[in-house]
């Protein structure tokens, strides 16, 4: 069949996304960006310990990390650019008092704000015992007055920020204009990563979301929505159409399908048609 | 800076920069991560389902946007250093010094990939030029094919992660194969006894493989052992030869099969000694036996002339009283005594005699000798006592293989090569960077796109982690499985 319905690609123009390489991986850092990729159904794979609890494997953060085929679909479409890099050498001195001069503010705000903390606990602590009676009140104000002149923040306690995405316009001066789609396409010409992408194109177009599958030893995990709520239902294989293959690769691939309850599909893109579409199935006979 | 944090869209650009007052807020922050419910078969457009993927979305972005906020504090201070691609310690470290890090000239140095891991852990900041690097900053500058891949960086933060120790896998330090089949212990170990421990599990040494160690110590000279074991394997050779003098003419023709077995058994001996230029003691002529030639005896031993005969007059020469039943077996025996056979009497050495017990044999056993005179010849003879795994063993044509055969022959290849040592989780408490003991695993790491390693690879990969395991680490963007192969034996029943 046809995929007709592209609602992705019709759209109005969505946002260029900033993406940076590292080490030849095209990797995606500021949240904006993840956001705008995923409202166009693509997942990519998250490679990052998660701030809040960095010790497990469970829940990932940034960076994602795209896929070959999601990289080439935002070039493609003009949706992508290179997220400009590290500001160089030339301004070291005054991003360094710049830097210095931020983190002083910043000090100088959390103290004020941690006596705020801690009067306001006081006061809580104080009428919360006693109701309210002037000697108690008098008191209190005595023990604020105290607080007030005796406070120190020690500078250690300092919270400060270890930004994720390459952060502070002060790095990055001439990157305050929005970026330009100007993302190369990478991707090499081999029929292999050429099929995959027609594949990839053809299933995202019809809507379903995509990951990579090679541990169910697929080239696509196939999710009827996002896949934080719904199950893949689906293991694309994509093959050429005239490739021929080995029968015991077919039952290997039917046989782990199945055994995760999941579909396998053989994707093959015809030469300037549609894809083709073969579901394996165990036929029930006993 | 924190105050132009809302207005426009433009300024928005790089919007990712706390506020002090967000920062100090971030300090009483929950630490919990929301769980993951049931997910739905097959979406239904339904108003409900929509609900619940936009609240599993919010979760999901308010978990990714979150910013890694500490107490300057707690965080220990680093520097990059790009022409050496290390981070150098600029305030004392924390409690990863026991697993990660390593001292050189006063410093306190961290490899690159242990300091993003920290940074992203939250436990290091690192500056450049006296501004902080960012964690993108940090994949950036640190992770690169020629050093750590960001492969590479994936599985050893996920190992990282799950509480494993992981150091870098250096070739160096690890003992040379050599060392290793000679069980040296290493210099750099001064946990000796320890280390025995270590050593005892592996593999019980096989005949050859002693054979192949004592030989290779032989080259090595430095030890004085090997000889003295040489020496003493040779001894009863040389024996048979040199003090034949004080026996009896008789036991140097024992019955035959015994004989031919001692000569089967003797055989790594016959690659040096030739029998054919060997000749018979001449007991005969009583007094005195020419010395032995010196080439037969091992180094260091000088022949002297042997004297028979003060042992021959300590020879009980009193006639043994037999009943005449012993004296008609002994009577039989004198005539199959082998030294009055007048075949054997012709022998004129030991490759001679030799020969003619093994055409005697054929003819009596009635093996068809025109299968054994060509040089296709039966792969084992039936008059042979054997055992079945023997048996076995030989007639086996394709021979079965241990995965560590011919490898060490094999030479390594640029395009694989083991990344990590990995220790596990509860040997962290006593765990020491000086003396890391043996590792759980080795890794290496390889792509999903890439080739599957072959036999050589595991091969020369499985000799060189010695007798730690090899795991490949196969990265599948942000999945990563771990995959050991492993050698095996078929199993084979064998009733004797």
């Amino acid at each position: 069949m046809e995929a007709e319905l592209q609602p992705q690609e019709e759209r109005s123009p969505a946002p260029v996304v900033g993406l940076s390489l590292c080490d030849s991986a095209p990797l995606l850092w500021r949240l904006q960006d993840l956001k705008a990729v995923r409202s166009e159904g693509l997942v990519g794979a998250l490679l990052g310990s998660l701030p809040r609890t960095p010790r497990q494997n469970v829940r990932l953060g940034r960076p994602l990390l795209l896929l070959p085929e999601e990289e080439r679909l935002l070039g493609e479409r003009g949706g992508a650019a290179a997220l400009p890099a590290q500001n160089q050498e030339a301004a070291a001195g005054e991003l360094q008092q710049r830097y210095t001069e931020e983190q002083q503010r910043s000090f100088e705000e959390q103290s004020v704000l941690a006596l705020e903390d801690r009067e306001s606990a006081l006061v809580r602590a104080m009428t919360s015992s006693s109701g309210s009676d002037p000697a108690s009140d008098e008191a209190l104000q005595h023990r604020l007055l105290d607080l007030e002149q005796n406070f120190s923040f020690p500078r250690s306690a300092l919270a400060v920020q270890l930004s994720t995405a390459r952060a502070g316009l002060s790095h990055c001066p001439e990157a305050r204009a929005f970026l330009e789609a100007d993302w190369p396409i990478r991707a090499q010409r081999c029929p292999r990563r050429e099929a995959r992408f027609q594949v990839f194109r053809d299933l995202r177009g019809r809507g379903f979301f995509l990951t990579s599958a090679g541990k169910f030893g697929g080239d696509f995990l196939v999710y009827p929505g996002d896949p934080l709520r719904f199950h893949a239902h689906f293991i694309a294989i994509c093959l050429a159409l005239d490739e021929s293959v080995c029968l015991l690769d077919v039952l290997c691939a039917a046989r782990l399908g199945s055994n995760v309850k999941k579909t396998v599909l053989l994707c093959s893109p015809a030469p300037d048609g549609p894809v083709r579409y073969t579901s394996l199935q165990w036929s029930g006979m006993v | 800076m924190a105050d132009q944090n809302k207005p426009e869209s433009a300024d928005n650009f790089f919007n990712e920069i706390l506020s002090p007052c967000e920062l100090f807020a971030a300090r009483s922050r929950s630490h919990k991560i929301p769980a993951r419910g049931q997910k739905d078969f097959y979406p239904d457009d339904s108003e409900e389902q929509k609900q619940r993927l936009q609240q599993r979305l919010d979760e999901h972005w308010s978990l990714i946007s979150e910013e890694r906020v500490e107490r300057l504090g707690n965080l220990v201070k680093a520097v990059w250093s790009p022409s050496e691609r290390i981070v150098e310690l600029q305030t004392p470290a924390g409690k990863f010094w026991q697993t990660m890090g390593f001292s050189a000239e006063g410093k306190q140095f961290l490899l690159p990939e242990e300091a993003l891991y920290l940074m992203e852990c939250g436990n290091l900041q690192v500056f450049h030029q006296d501004l902080p690097l960012s964690i993108q900053d940090g994949y950036e500058a640190f992770l690169s094919s020629d050093s750590v891949s960001l492969q590479q960086y994936q599985v050893f933060g996920h190992l990282k992660r799950l509480g494993y120790v992981v150091h870098r896998f250096d070739p160096s330090s690890e003992p040379s194969p050599y060392a290793r089949q000679l069980n040296l212990p290493r210099s750099r170990d001064r946990g000796g006894r320890q280390l025995k421990r270590k050593r005892s599990p592996s593999p019980a040494p096989t005949s050859s493989k002693t054979a192949a160690a004592s030989q290779a110590e032989e080259m090595e000279e430095e030890d004085k052992l090997p000889e003295s074991h040489l020496v003493a394997s040779a001894a009863p050779q040389t024996s048979s030869s040199g003090a034949a003098g004080e026996v009896q003419a008789r036991t140097w023709w024992p019955a035959e099969v015994p004989e031919r077995q001692a000569g089967q058994r003797s055989a790594p001996g016959s690659q040096r000694w030739d029998f054919s230029s060997i000749c018979f003691p001449d007991l005969g002529s009583a007094g005195r036996l020419a010395p032995l030639d010196a080439s037969l005896l091992p180094g260091g031993v000088t022949p002297g002339v042997c004297d028979v005969a003060p042992w021959m007059r300590r020879i009980n020469l009193r006639k043994v009283k037999m009943s005449p039943k012993e004296e008609e077996r002994e009577r039989r025996q004198r005539r199959r005594d082998v030294n009055k056979d007048k075949e054997v009497q012709r022998c004129r050495n030991w490759a001679e005699y030799h020969k003619l017990l093994e055409r005697r044999q054929a003819k009596r056993q009635g093996r068809p000798a025109h299968l054994w005179s060509g040089e296709v010849q039966p792969l084992h003879d039936p008059t042979r006592p054997i055992s079945t795994a023997e048996l076995l063993e030989k007639i086996s044509v394709i021979k079965s293989t241990d995965l560590l055969e011919g490898a060490a022959r094999l030479k390594g290849s640029e395009e694989w090569r083991i990344c990590f040592n990995v220790y596990q989780p509860d040997s962290v408490a006593d765990f020491k960077k000086s003396n890391p003991g043996k590792p759980y695993a080795r890794m290496c790491v390889c792509s999903f796109d890439g080739p599957v390693p072959d036999l050589r690879v595991i091969k020369q990969l499985s000799f060189q982690s010695g007798d730690v395991p090899v795991v490949y680490a196969a990265v599948d963007h942000g999945d990563i499985s771990f995959y050991t192969f492993k050698d095996f034996q078929l199993p084979r029943d064998i009733y004797p």
